[in-house]
């Protein structure tokens, strides 16, 4: 995979995630950081920090991001959610339009 | 044989249909809503035909939903979220009044509970305790009583409230409201308890746009109350007996009314005088008032008024001329007057017509003449009238025609090539005994049409030749007793349709249910009165869409199709036999 397909998620304990960019732009608020024209910062470093989303939730969200691919292409499996993650990933869910 | 029985509908009031937007949805007995739930929401999403991706807030949604008593308390999370919460709840009809509790406090602002099933007074705190955040509540078919209502007053903010069927809400639960005046729309459909001493309160709802009292027999008297709500554009006082002149006085100074329903009132030519400053009244609904055509006169310099239903009054001929005044009119039912061919000269200036009702009226083709020029005209009832063949030629020109009803006409055959020109026609209703396949092959051109109603023509093997024109077909009804198994091999390629009712045809055999079968759209079936057999039910089970299915008087049992509701039809909401 080359550097410029990919993106960095960094989560609030600092954590990061090297992801597919196609998986990221899952999200629309990341989609919108990365693709604005000359706007954000995020754009350039293809980095992107999460001071409100912890490591375990931010792990969660990128095997979203994968499984939300592959449901797309026709693989319609089952996206476990752990109960005690819940209400923080929907939190998240919700800030990332995912 | 077969076609000895027919029948015609749509007579009954369609109080609550006036002009098509009003929802049939509530009833508390007769509702369907939750019937539908069965559908598992992943079929819902296929029959759109592609994959949708559920987003992880909806996974996360449906997750919570399903483990909803693991839950304290929703107060903490943003309110937008603990809407989407709640409506889920409400949706899978998990909701119920121990985890209702979780949302104490939520600010949620909408709360649509319309036919729910449980709603109490005891459900009360809790929406009540959104306090100012709430903006609409439903708690329509609910078990709610005044005191349940003790506390709504804490919710200043609410927009919304719909009460219907509520009937153990009276005057004092009314009472509860009155400071309540960001209030644009207030519903209480079928309510017994209300009278005009309760409707005080209403006075004070000065941004009320909208009022339905449908159904409440008490209110006689109360609508002065409403004198100074000027912002009112919407009034339905449908079926409610007790409105009489007098209660149309008041009316007289809500010049910004746009709607006006008192269909089934004992409103007369004098009461409908007080409406004549009404300039922007669009609607006015007055099926079944002891009106005449002198109350037309009234109505005269209403220059906004688009519909206007008169239907099942004491209209005759008599003062007919001023529907001549009335220009702007769109929507126009007549149904069920004695008035004969020389009304509809006065209707010939009408050129906005766009919809024409003169169901069981004294017309024949005289009077067709008037109508020729009238090409605006989407919809035209002509059921149980004297129109004939010579009638028909008068119609040939209404080219944007949609819809056209001549179901208890005298027609015949030789007719109906002046229909063949009428590209538009999207439904057709031929219930009419002289009508036989050669009539239908006058129709091969409209091959738009997706309603076709042949209920007691004289439809033979043959003519479903023609049926194949009709490649949008979405409802067929042929039930003249003259079908075998050989004709239904011409229906089974209509593959877009969803109603099929083949029922009195005696000859029919096993051998169309399995034709049928490959008519996967259906979803109403009636295939009564035929030699089908339990053996033939097997054909059935790829009709997974099928949500009604008769097969009355036939040989199969109301066991038979249990077993087939239970083992491959779930979605079937109602079969017969049962």
């Amino acid at each position: 995979m080359k550097k410029e397909d990919t993106v960095k998620l960094i989560s609030a304990e600092g954590f990061e995630f090297v992801v597919d960019k196609n998986a990221a732009m899952v999200s629309q608020t990341i989609r919108n950081m990365l693709t604005s024209p000359g706007g954000f910062a995020e754009t350039e470093h293809r980095e992107v920090t999460f001071p409100e989303i912890s490591t375990t939730i931010l792990e969660k969200i990128c095997q979203y991001f994968y499984w939300s691919l592959q449901y797309a292409s026709g693989k319609e499996t089952e996206f476990h959610i752990e109960p005690e993650l819940t209400l923080e990933l929907m939190m998240a869910a919700n800030y990332l339009h995912t | 044989m077969g076609g000895a029985c027919s029948r015609k509908r749509d007579q009954q009031t369609n109080e609550e249909n006036a002009h098509g937007g009003v929802s049939r949805r509530y009833s508390k007995s007769g509702s369907s809503k939750w019937l539908g739930t069965s559908f598992s929401r992943a079929s819902v999403d296929k029959k759109e035909g592609n994959v949708i991706c559920p987003s992880l807030m909806e996974l996360c949604i449906y997750k919570i939903s399903e483990e909803i008593h693991e839950y304290g308390t929703f107060s903490m999370i943003p309110r937008d979220i603990s809407q989407q919460i709640f409506n889920e709840l409400v949706y899978s009809q998990r909701l119920n009044e121990a985890c209702l509790e979780a949302f104490q406090d939520c600010a949620l602002q909408d709360i649509n509970l319309g036919e729910y099933p449980g709603v109490d007074d005891a459900w009360m705190d809790v929406i009540c305790s959104q306090g100012s955040s709430l903006l609409s509540v439903d708690l329509s078919g609910s078990d709610v009583t005044d005191s349940g209502l003790f506390h709504i007053s804490d919710c200043k903010n609410v927009e919304a409230l719909n009460f219907n069927f509520c009937d153990q809400i009276s005057d004092v639960g009314l009472g509860r409201i009155s400071g309540l005046s960001n209030l644009t729309t207030l519903s209480l459909k079928r309510n017994n308890s209300i009278t005009a001493k309760g409707m005080s309160v209403l006075s004070g709802l000065v941004n009320l746009l909208k009022l339905d009292l449908e159904r409440c027999p008490g209110v006689h008297g109360g609508l002065v109350h409403l004198r100074g709500l000027k912002k009112l554009e919407a009034l339905n006082v449908n079926c409610c007996n007790c409105i009489t002149d007098a209660d149309m006085k008041p009316l007289s100074e809500l010049t910004n009314l746009k709607e006006l329903q008192i269909s089934c009132s004992k409103v007369t030519d004098h009461g409908v005088t007080f409406l004549k400053g009404l300039h922007k009244l669009a609607l006015l609904n007055m099926e079944r008032c002891p009106i005449t055509a002198a109350c037309l006169g009234s109505l005269s310099d209403i220059a906004a008024l688009l519909y206007l239903d008169v239907s099942k009054s004491n209209l005759t001929d008599d003062g007919c001329d001023k529907f001549s005044k009335l220009k702007s009119l769109k929507v126009l039912n007549l149904g069920f007057n004695e008035i004969s061919d020389a009304v509809l000269a006065h209707l010939k200036g009408l050129i906005h017509l766009e919809s024409l009702n003169l169901d069981s009226c004294k017309i024949g083709d005289e009077g067709l003449l008037h109508l020729a020029g009238l090409d605006h005209l989407k919809c035209l009832e002509l059921s149980d009238t004297e129109v004939g063949n010579n009638g028909l030629r008068h119609l040939s020109g209404l080219v944007n025609l949609e819809s056209l009803n001549l179901s208890f006409t005298i027609i015949t055959d030789g007719g109906l090539r002046n229909l063949s020109k009428l590209s538009s026609l999207r439904s057709l209703n031929l219930d009419v005994r002289q009508i036989t396949d050669a009539g239908l092959a006058a129709l091969t051109s409209l091959t738009g049409l997706t309603h076709l109603d042949l209920f007691c023509a004289k439809i033979t093997d043959t003519g479903t030749n023609y049926l194949r024109n009709f490649k949008n077909l979405r409802s067929l009804e042929i039930c003249g007793g003259g079908l075998t198994d050989a004709g239904v091999k011409n229906i089974k390629n209509l593959r877009s349709l969803m109603l099929l009712n083949l029922s009195q045809n005696n000859h029919l055999t096993d051998k169309s249910l399995e034709l049928i079968s490959e008519l996967t759209q259906l979803v109403s079936l009636n295939v009564s009165s035929s030699r089908v057999t339990s053996a033939g039910l097997q054909h059935l089970t790829k009709l997974k869409n099928l949500k009604s299915l008769s097969l009355e008087s036939t040989k199969v049992t109301a066991n038979d199709i249990k077993r087939l509701h239970e083992s491959h039809l779930p979605d079937l909401v109602t079969f017969r036999p049962e």
